[in-house]
């Protein structure tokens, strides 16, 4: 019978709880008793590894960990265990604990891992900004796991481009790309949460960084062809597809009086992205 | 590199600790070195910009897990609110951390933001708007990870007193009912 603890344990025999117990003593500096009760009835989406709990039994590598957390059975040698504070939404904490998980397997985890998965991540954020997809009229859901590498290399990209096609100061091309972009998504940003919008500000700049894509394209293509027309209709092209990318996010965040205030200024910076694109010879 | 390093007065995790420092290091020289070579803003830019965002990345998700046992990023829950998590390891390990690792980590990351404000402060003496902005945009990448850290580190210290506390509590308990059921 238990010496009384007030720890849940699993549902077990003597034997399993006398393990359990010793093992809570020995590592009774991890704290398990903190982290239970921390998620009482947990979802196995929650996988805080906890060392009496089943997580660390697992040298497993990350996708499974994604899953399951809580189920295989206890005897672990207690590698460091990762309470996280607030450890409620357990599906992206996954990828963060999963990544951080059993020690060696994380710390031996290659680097290149976590740039693949950082890499896939702009990709898929990408393609749920930019292309049509179900999700793009939810914008809580589409731009969930926002990031901002996206953003940067699109602005760099676009500033290099532009700097490229200019025969005449091409530094002050690029600052004044670079600075006009970055500024201007801050802007805006700053502009939809005064007008009472409910928009998560990294969320927002990474938004408006993704949207600069089509207009990156653009720029590549009035990079290698300069005929104006051509230079006018592709940036138009490019320009209400950049529009149409951003009008859904924009709009949902603010009410439907306030809409025009909110997408006016992010046309008008897309535009004028636009004109620069289009005299730069 | 794993936790469990031969005691002693060396850097627990050599490679890591070069790495955590080479993208500053090479970020602040090629700025300060550039003017020297280069004509062009534009490479110098491009250059110590990304330098700097590298090094970001490496701090933030290389030498923070490696070196302290930290680690820290934003997620957006289901009600469509941004919440910032933490993440430390338990206390056993973070006690066996390396002390010269993790002086070095907290050390140069403050130092790094430093060096930022003092360019800064001599590209605004000078005027120079265009350098202004490298070394605006280089701080900025610095100061986020000195405050990710930083909160990690307290929101560490703070759950391991609420350890201590409910674990002293939970055994004070424990002990008073066994001590009862045994009279």
């Amino acid at each position: 019978m238990s010496h009384g603890d007030t720890i849940p344990l699993h549902p077990s025999s003597q034997s399993d709880i006398d393990e359990i117990e010793s093992l809570i003593n020995a590592s009774v500096q991890a704290g398990p008793a903190t982290v239970l009760p921390a998620r009482p009835p947990s979802p196995p989406r929650a996988s805080i590894p906890v060392s009496p709990s089943p997580f660390i039994a697992s040298n497993l590598p990350p996708p499974p960990a994604y899953q399951k957390a809580a189920t295989a059975p206890p005897p672990p040698p207690a590698p460091p265990v990762l309470p996280v504070s607030d450890a409620q939404d357990g599906r992206r904490q996954n990828i963060g604990s999963a990544g951080f998980g059993p020690p060696p397997n994380t710390l031996t985890e290659p680097v290149w891992d976590t740039v693949k998965r950082d890499l896939s991540r702009i990709v898929s954020n990408l393609k749920l900004v930019v292309f049509p997809n179900p999700f793009r009229e939810d914008p809580g859901k589409a731009l969930r796991d926002w990031d901002l590498w996206g953003p940067f290399f699109f602005i760099i990209f676009l500033g290099l481009t532009l700097s490229w096609s200019a025969s005449v100061k091409k530094s002050e091309v690029f600052a004044v790309a670079f600075a006009v972009l970055a500024a201007g998504a801050i802007i805006l940003t700053l502009n939809v949460l005064l007008l009472g919008g409910h928009i998560i500000f990294f969320q927002s700049l990474s938004l408006l960084g993704y949207c600069l894509f089509p207009l990156d394209v653009g720029a590549m293509i009035c990079m290698i062809k300069s005929n104006v027309i051509i230079k006018i209709i592709v940036v138009t092209i490019t320009l209400v597809w950049s529009s149409w990318a951003a009008y859904p996010f924009m709009s949902a965040a603010v009410g439907p009086r306030r809409k025009a205030l909110a997408l006016y200024p992010v046309f008008l910076m897309y535009i004028s992205v636009g004109f620069l694109i289009i005299a730069i010879d | 590199m794993d936790n469990f390093q031969p005691p002693g007065e060396n850097y627990a995790n050599p490679r890591t600790c070069l790495f955590h420092v080479l993208f500053k290091a090479a970020a602040l020289a090629f700025y300060i070195l550039s003017a020297l070579f280069f004509n062009s803003f534009v490479i110098i830019f491009v250059v110590t910009v990304f330098l700097a965002a590298l090094d970001f990345w490496v701090v933030k998700n290389v030498s923070g897990r490696i070196l302290v046992g930290l680690r820290w990023w934003n997620e957006i829950n289901e009600q469509g609110e941004s919440v910032w998590k933490f993440e430390c390891l338990d206390q056993e390990s973070l006690s066996r951390m390396n002390k010269k690792d993790s002086w070095l980590f907290w050390w140069t990351l403050y130092l790094t933001a430093v060096a930022w404000i003092v360019l800064g402060i001599f590209s605004l003496i000078r005027l120079q708007a265009d350098y202004l902005l490298v070394v605006g945009v280089c701080l900025s990448l610095s100061i986020a990870n000195i405050i990710g850290f930083t909160k990690c580190r307290k929101d560490a210290k703070k759950q391991i007193q609420q350890f201590a506390t409910q674990t002293i509590a939970s055994r004070f308990t424990s002990t008073i009912q066994t001590a009862f059921s045994v009279v």
